[in-house]
């Protein structure tokens, strides 16, 4: 070996050692607030004009579901509500309808337990506004009136793209769905335009596809009762995961905190779990699933989650107890081991 | 080899641990700040000097303080100040959100330990 060559060897090595690192133009994100909360798309390995074109686009998109389907804003959901409360025919919007069909699927699948007519019950609570301010609970007697009407996606019928409600008990609130189900149009549109590595997050439940090159997206699952994280858990490709919790939105009342997650069996906050987090494919599933095992709680949500077809489950109950099912347990690391787990069947 | 070979090899050797820490293994090491005002175009601050920063949202006026390479809210005008409560950011991902107000702050950095926080 030359001298020469040998010096160019040594240098091209230091190169190589520096040149190999994570170059921060390889992870591109765009943010922006819509659907009440902040969104973020990651996109790894895209240059900075395709990751603009795209992030414009997802933007424009989420803004326009945004609007469609607000649950107390003038739009084409308050629209389609204000014509189911008069029982009669009516078209259904084609830019609301898909939605309304995935949410009403979710809703038998769930035994109901996720339920999205039961908008009067949210809004009686008072989280049909951005933030409820502090007071007290509804009136128990206003709230066993809305239950006992038994508000039921049962209750709405579609034939020829018309819409009929045959309860007026029933009024829409997407809240426990729509992100998912954005989501998933947003992963569509990343698709359609070849980015194959992409995360899109709304205010912390998400869906990856592809890695973060030669790695797995690597997810921390936020402690629901703590600062920090958790425990951490990596997404293989194309999976969404998805926590519904009592920290979210809530209020209080005389040292008494009512959070949103209502059981539409009892009219009340669901009140057995903290937290629960699930891992599905698809955003809207997953997001309807983290719901309906909420309200669920630690009795039934193998039942439920077996129902909904979810594999992944880790439940955190009012005691701090971690509820799992084994396939979750083997796929979470934690960072402070768990004071108790409950170990429950394969899904 | 000549004696110039063998001094290029020893300092290739030597710097091979610094550049390893310094690409590899500062996981969470936090190198900028990225903020977000409603939709517009993010923004990209600096995390030295200390300083206080105030972004005008929708409700009104947002304080985030700079400090020694961390970030926080100070003071907003929505009512419910989970944005105060999140306290410092201190690692490359963390993330403090005033949904009223419309603003956002993240901490970014090569090596974040995570891609994503789900909550």
């Amino acid at each position: 070996m030359s001298a020469s060559s040998f010096r160019t060897g040594l240098l091209l090595c230091l190169l190589l050692v520096s040149g190999c690192s994570q170059s921060p133009e390889l992870v591109r994100h765009r943010q922006f607030f819509a659907l009440g909360t902040l969104i973020d798309i990651t996109m790894y390995d895209i240059d900075g004009a395709a990751a603009e074109q795209a992030g414009l686009e997802l933007e424009q998109l989420f803004m326009r579901m945004h609007a469609d389907w607000h649950a107390w804003q003038p739009g084409i959901l308050q629209e389609t509500n204000r014509r189911l409360a008069t029982l009669e025919d009516f078209p259904a919007d084609p830019a609301l309808l898909p939605l309304l069909d995935e949410a009403n699927r979710l809703s038998r699948l769930s035994d109901e337990l996720f339920n999205p007519v039961i908008g009067k019950l949210i809004a009686l609570w008072g989280f049909h506004s951005d933030e409820r301010p502090d007071g007290p609970p509804p009136d128990n007697n206003r709230i066993l009136e809305l239950v006992a009407q038994q508000p039921s996606v049962t209750d709405v019928t579609l034939h020829d793209g018309h819409l009929r409600n045959g309860n007026p008990a029933v009024r829409y609130d997407l809240g426990g769905v729509a992100k998912g189900y954005a989501i998933d149009r947003g992963i569509e549109r990343l698709r359609a335009r070849g980015i194959d590595h992409a995360i899109i997050n709304a205010g912390g439940d998400l869906r990856a596809i592809g890695r973060h090159g030669e790695r797995p997206w690597h997810i921390g699952i936020r402690d629901p009762r703590g600062p920090g994280v958790l425990a951490a858990i990596e997404l293989g490709d194309d999976e969404s995961i998805f926590t519904s919790g009592d920290y979210e939105r809530f209020f209080d009342h005389d040292n008494q905190r009512y959070h949103h997650i209502i059981d539409p069996r009892n009219g009340y906050p669901a009140d057995s779990a903290t937290s629960v987090t699930v891992i599905h494919t698809d955003a809207a599933t997953a997001d309807a699933a983290a719901t309906a095992l909420f309200v669920a709680g630690p009795e039934l949500w193998q039942t439920v989650a077996r129902r909904m077809g979810i594999r992944y489950v880790l439940l955190i109950d009012r005691n701090g107890t971690i509820h799992m099912n084994p396939a979750m347990q083997q796929r979470v690391r934690f960072d402070t081991e768990p004071a108790a787990i409950s170990l429950g069947e394969p899904l | 080899m000549t004696r110039a070979d063998w001094l290029l090899l020893v300092a290739v050797i030597g710097c091979l641990p610094l550049l390893y820490t310094h690409f590899w293994s500062r996981e969470g090491v936090a190198r900028y700040l990225q903020v977000q005002e409603g939709n517009q175009p993010a923004r990209i601050i600096d995390l030295a000097p200390d300083r206080e920063l105030v972004l005008e949202g929708p409700l009104g006026a947002s304080g985030i303080e700079i400090h020694a390479g961390r970030a926080r809210f100070v003071h907003s005008p929505c009512p419910g100040k989970n944005c105060i409560q999140a306290g410092w950011l201190a690692a490359a991902g963390e993330l403090a959100a005033c949904l009223p107000n419309r603003i956002s702050i993240q901490l970014r950095g090569l090596h974040p330990r995570f891609d994503a926080i789900n909550f």
